[in-house]
């Protein structure tokens, strides 16, 4: 029998409560029972889709074992906060929960997560998921997550308006086709929506297609490297090109560009197709998507946007409710069909490479006029190139986000650009440059 | 005497003109709301954008229940804020009495204590309070949301600033009437402070209507949620569901057109007046 | 029979009368009992500082405690328990802290150039906010405060609406109207023949956006302080001022302004403080760009300590803004308020 905290402070939550005279007024003090038989009861928390998601897995893997796991659903910023807020405080924190990519090095690092790296050589699964995955969970030689679903990069395009305009997506392999092909369209048209706020995650998904890392292996800040100044020259091309608009990301006119065909291609990853689905049913069978286009010939045409991991926090200091946790996120995480039926249902692409063998990878898909995406997601997925988060991540991107746009602003040169963010960055986190 | 009229007449035009270009500048963001409230999510971008309410209010309203058992919400928010105001405005307006019309030993170093508190960021705040919470077991209730801030700085420094303006006269002549120092509390400054007090009721009621990350955090179950809380969980990174938001936002105004009609009247000239004469 | 009518007749009952002499009687005896207490005020003031030190003053000292520490993660075990008979309180030691002595402040004040952006960013914003503030928010109570006006309740309402519009409404509502592109006021400005302002992707113009946002969200809520403020000022000074011959102008100057000063002071302190709180806006309308252009001093403390969790470098942060305003509002009030 395990005690979980709930019902531990709930019990001291009555005592006090009587001791100060108010327990009778119950609608002011809440609910003061969590339900009496929740011995068992493990919660975890989660944002929108990926609370979903575990809470259909949760169902199935109830019914089976007759456990009680649930997942409270929250908005992303509620999550972020209320994540937060346990976790640093050491107190309140779920059993379990998601965690996006570049938070698990920050969760990690303030030691508010459990390591899990014995239970996963135990379970003997680290062939099973593709190893790009492997370093985002990885801090300092131990795991601090189990990998869950990644964001496999490819180029969304408008089926209807290339072929108008003459653009073989078959024949954009490197990034020169790509400007070239949007030097080709009319000046009301956009080959790309280039905002504010997507240049410095522009960034990040060329700087890793290059194979780039923001930190040395010894800590040292790496932002200024030749594949960094690579990847904000492509930004500067791109912008100089005159073929990208500055259309605000999620907003309605954004969604709406892309309806009427005034911007034709966006940069993303995989989970985009849930949401293109969601908010445009109508432009179904108009859509395709091919892989980034390579800086060179023959280069890589692989990337990563986005992805979460699953974590149990540190706070969780009952062995048997961390053992019955970790089995539930073991099972979910590295059982093909749970994982399938998150892509299907929700657009989480699977970092568990055992699930691509499944047909529905091979299906042809009516919203993208027959092409079968997950096919070619998949093949980006096992090609994409490791990639080391650290606790100062938040610091790259703001240092970077500033510094390419005075870069657009014609302010100062791509290299000055990135020297300038890595000697920033290097300030403020008390690193050195390499 | 015709130009006086002339005047007059220009002056209260000008007062018209301004008050309704004020009132027009601050309603059409919300009139815009509400008419974004009454049509699907799929028209909510559309272009150039929808100014006549559409038909499809009640669909959205009942996707809103199903997805946040809004109601529930509404309840939970009116319990809270009702008895936090009544709470505050008892405990401000004592203290701000004391502040204002009493010599004491510590007066001014305690005065502006209270004021640099109202300035520490309750971003910061939040971490060590929650911390407090989970010591008293208390997470998960009303009170805790209602406590801490009960002690309002801002309401406090308000009555304050505005017991000031009863004159010493009135309570000086009460006292040789035999009054007791409850009594000038209670029996003077209390009534002659009805439309202040009617603008921190306003106040405080605002406060805690819309009061967001600290509620967040204490309040964990759904059945717990405030109207702020309930909305935040239909934001997500890829998906934010405006149609929903735009009406429970239709929804949660109401309260609070309530609260100022109710306290609209407390509005009245003359209260102070009145008591000086005596 | 109306409601007032039933009420008068309860009033008159006999039954009433007799509990409401009781009731006259017992507050009587507590009143009496009140005043020979040693330190009255302190009784008044008690009830605010018990909660206040029971909820707040933990988490102020704390903050400040913080600021001299780096922190460095989550910690296990208690800093010390009290058991008070049925109550036990333990005050984890949540932290694993790093005594760093005046090293947080030093980098703050000296080197760290994006804190002092947030500076200049939310002191630019004061600059602009405040004045504007008060003048608007006066010029609207003043004028529903005139005899003349009609409807006032419903003009008071609406304008003190957008207080009530919590912040996912509020923020959705002003990126579409604000918005470079698709927005809805480049769209009318551009009908009139006016060019495009680029509300959010210049520096300068999105610090006016959070003006316009701050000053749309809480005139309302200044309007009804000022208003309860007048309804406060002696009608009879009024008219003596009109025997007098005063002019509109001079009623307003020698008998309104002079009045209504504890009130205006306490809108600027409250208004000064606001500002320098700023942080839904910026945060949900600019995220604090371009290029941390408009990132406010709450923001950046916000960031510090929920993104790269230094909680104790955003606690010396928080500690220097408390300091830095506390000081204006104290020479708001020396100087402004006409304190005797």
């Amino acid at each position: 029998m395990t005690m979980t905290r709930r019902t531990t402070h709930s019990v001291r939550r009555r005592r006090l409560l009587q001791a100060l005279g108010i327990a009778g007024v119950s609608g002011l003090a809440g609910c003061v029972s969590t339900g009496g038989d929740d011995d068992t009861d493990l919660t975890g928390w989660g944002w929108n889709i990926a609370a979903q998601s575990l809470q259909d897995a949760a169902v199935q893997y109830n019914e089976e074992n007759g456990t009680d796991i649930s997942v409270d659903e929250l908005g992303d910023d509620a999550w972020e906060q209320r994540f937060q807020t346990a976790i640093t405080s050491g107190e309140g924190a779920p059993e379990f929960s998601p965690v996006q990519n570049y938070e698990v090095a920050s969760f990690a690092d303030l030691g508010g997560l459990t390591d899990l790296t014995d239970r996963i050589d135990e379970a003997e699964i680290r062939d099973d998921i593709i190893d790009g995955k492997w370093d985002t969970v990885n801090i300092d030689g131990n795991d601090y997550a189990l990998p869950w679903d990644l964001g496999p990069t490819g180029v969304f395009y408008n089926r209807e308006r290339y072929s108008e305009a003459g653009i073989d997506p078959d024949n954009i392999e490197t990034w020169d086709d790509f400007i070239e092909a949007g030097a080709s369209l009319p000046d009301d048209i956009a080959m790309l929506d280039l905002p504010t706020e997507e240049i410095p995650q522009l960034w990040r998904t060329l700087f890793r297609q290059l194979g780039g890392q923001s930190f040395t292996e010894d800590g040292d800040v790496n932002i200024a490297s030749g594949e960094s100044v690579r990847a904000a020259e492509l930004i500067k091309d791109l912008d100089d090109a005159g073929i990208t608009t500055r259309v605000e990301m999620w907003s309605g006119g954004w969604f709406t560009s892309f309806a009427e065909g005034d911007i034709l291609s966006m940069i993303s990853a995989a989970w985009m197709d849930g949401t293109l689905r969601a908010e445009l049913p109508d432009t179904e069978g108009n859509w395709g998507v091919y892989k980034l286009p390579a800086f060179e010939e023959g280069g890589s045409r692989a990337s990563n946007r986005g992805g979460s991991n699953l974590v149990i926090p540190s706070q969780i200091q009952d062995e048997e409710v961390v053992e019955e946790v970790w089995e539930f996120c073991l099972w979910s995480m590295t059982t093909p069909e749970v994982q399938n039926t998150m892509l299907e249902e929700y657009g989480l692409f699977p970092s568990l490479a055992t699930a691509y063998d499944s047909s529905i990878y091979e299906e042809e898909q009516e919203f993208y006029d027959g092409q079968a995406v997950w096919e070619l997601f998949a093949e980006v997925a096992e090609e994409i190139e490791p990639y080391r988060y650290t606790p100062d991540t938040p610091e790259v991107m703001n240092a970077l986000e500033t510094e390419l746009n005075d870069m657009l602003d014609d302010e100062q040169s791509p290299e000055e650009a990135m020297e300038n963010a890595a000697e920033t960055v290097a300030d403020r986190t008390d690193r050195d440059l390499a | 005497m015709r130009e006086d009229t002339r005047n007059k007449a220009l002056w209260k035009f000008g007062s018209y003109i301004f008050l309704l270009i004020v009132t027009a500048l601050v309603t059409i963001p919300i009139y815009w709301m509400v008419v974004t409230a009454t049509i699907p999510q799929s028209e909510f971008f559309s272009w150039p954008p929808r100014v006549i309410p559409g038909t499809y209010y009640f669909e959205n309203l009942a996707a809103l229940q199903e997805n946040t058992n809004f109601i529930r919400s509404i309840g939970n928010s009116l319990i809270i804020a009702i008895s936090y105001t009544i709470l505050s405005l008892l405990l401000c307006s004592m203290a701000g009495f004391a502040f204002a019309k009493y010599e004491f030993r510590f007066k001014e170093p305690l005065f502006y204590f209270i004021l640099a508190t109202l300035i520490l960021p309750i971003q910061l705040l939040i971490i060590p309070l929650f911390l407090l919470m989970v010591q008293f077991g208390w997470t998960n209730s009303f009170l805790a949301v209602i406590l801490p801030w009960a002690a309002n700085p801002l309401g406090i420094f308000l009555m304050r600033q505005n017991m000031r303006a009863i004159p010493d006269s009135l309570l000086e002549s009460a006292r040789m009437d035999g009054a007791t120092e409850f009594q000038l509390y209670y029996k003077i400054a209390l009534p002659t402070m009805i439309p202040s007090l009617a603008a921190l009721a306003i106040i405080l009621f605002l406060f805690q209507w819309q009061a967001f990350l600290y509620p967040l955090v204490i309040l964990q179950e759904p059945e717990m949620y405030t109207i702020p809380l309930a909305l935040a969980d239909l934001v997500g990174a890829q998906r934010v569901y405006y149609d929903q938001i735009m009406v429970a936002t239709s929804l949660a105004i109401i309260p609070i057109f309530v609260v100022f009609l109710t306290l609209q009247k407390y509005f009245i000239k003359g209260i102070l007046a009145g008591s000086v004469k005596q | 029979m109306t409601l007032g009518a039933i009420i008068s007749k309860i009033q008159s009952s006999h039954s009433y009368k007799r509990a409401s002499d009781q009731l006259r009687y017992k507050r009587q005896t507590i009143a009496e009992w009140l005043p020979t207490l040693p330190g009255l005020p302190y009784l008044y003031i008690s009830p605010f500082f018990i909660l206040f030190g029971i909820f707040l003053l933990f988490p102020t000292v704390y903050t400040l405690y913080l600021s001299f520490f780096t922190y460095l993660g989550v910690a296990d075990g208690n800093l010390f328990e009290i058991q008070l008979g049925a109550v036990e309180i333990a005050i984890p030691r949540i932290a694993n802290l790093e005594f760093a002595g005046l090293s947080n402040y030093e980098r703050l004040l000296l080197r760290d150039s994006l804190f002092h952006r947030s500076m200049y960013n939310t002191a630019f914003i004061f600059f602009v906010q405040v004045p504007l503030m008060v003048i608007l928010g006066m010029a609207t109570a003043l004028v529903l405060d005139a005899k003349f006006i009609r409807a006032k309740g419903l003009f008071r309402t609406l304008i003190a609406l957008p207080v009530a519009t919590g912040l996912v409404a509020y923020s959705t509502i002003f990126l579409l109207l604000f918005n470079d592109d698709i927005g809805l006021i480049n769209y009318m400005l551009e009908s009139v023949g006016a060019t495009a302002i680029p509300w959010l992707t210049d520096g300068f113009w999105a610090r006016i956006t959070l003006v316009i946002a701050v000053t749309w969200r809480w005139l309302g809520y200044n309007m009804i302080i000022i208003l309860a403020g007048l309804q406060t000022v002696p009608q009879q000074l009024y008219e003596a001022a009109e025997i007098d011959g005063a002019s509109r102008w001079q009623k307003f100057r020698y008998v309104t302004l002079p009045q209504l000063r504890p009130v205006l002071l306490f809108v600027v302190v409250t208004s000064t403080i606001g500002t320098f709180q700023i942080f839904a806006e910026p945060y949900v309308i600019t995220g604090g760009g371009p290029g941390n252009a408009t990132i406010t001093v709450v923001q950046y403390i916000y960031e510090q300590a929920f993104l790269q969790f230094n909680l104790g470098y955003a606690s010396a942060a928080s500690v220097i803004l408390v300091t830095m305003v506390s000081i204006l509002s104290i020479l708001q009030i020396k100087y402004g308020g006409g304190e005797d």
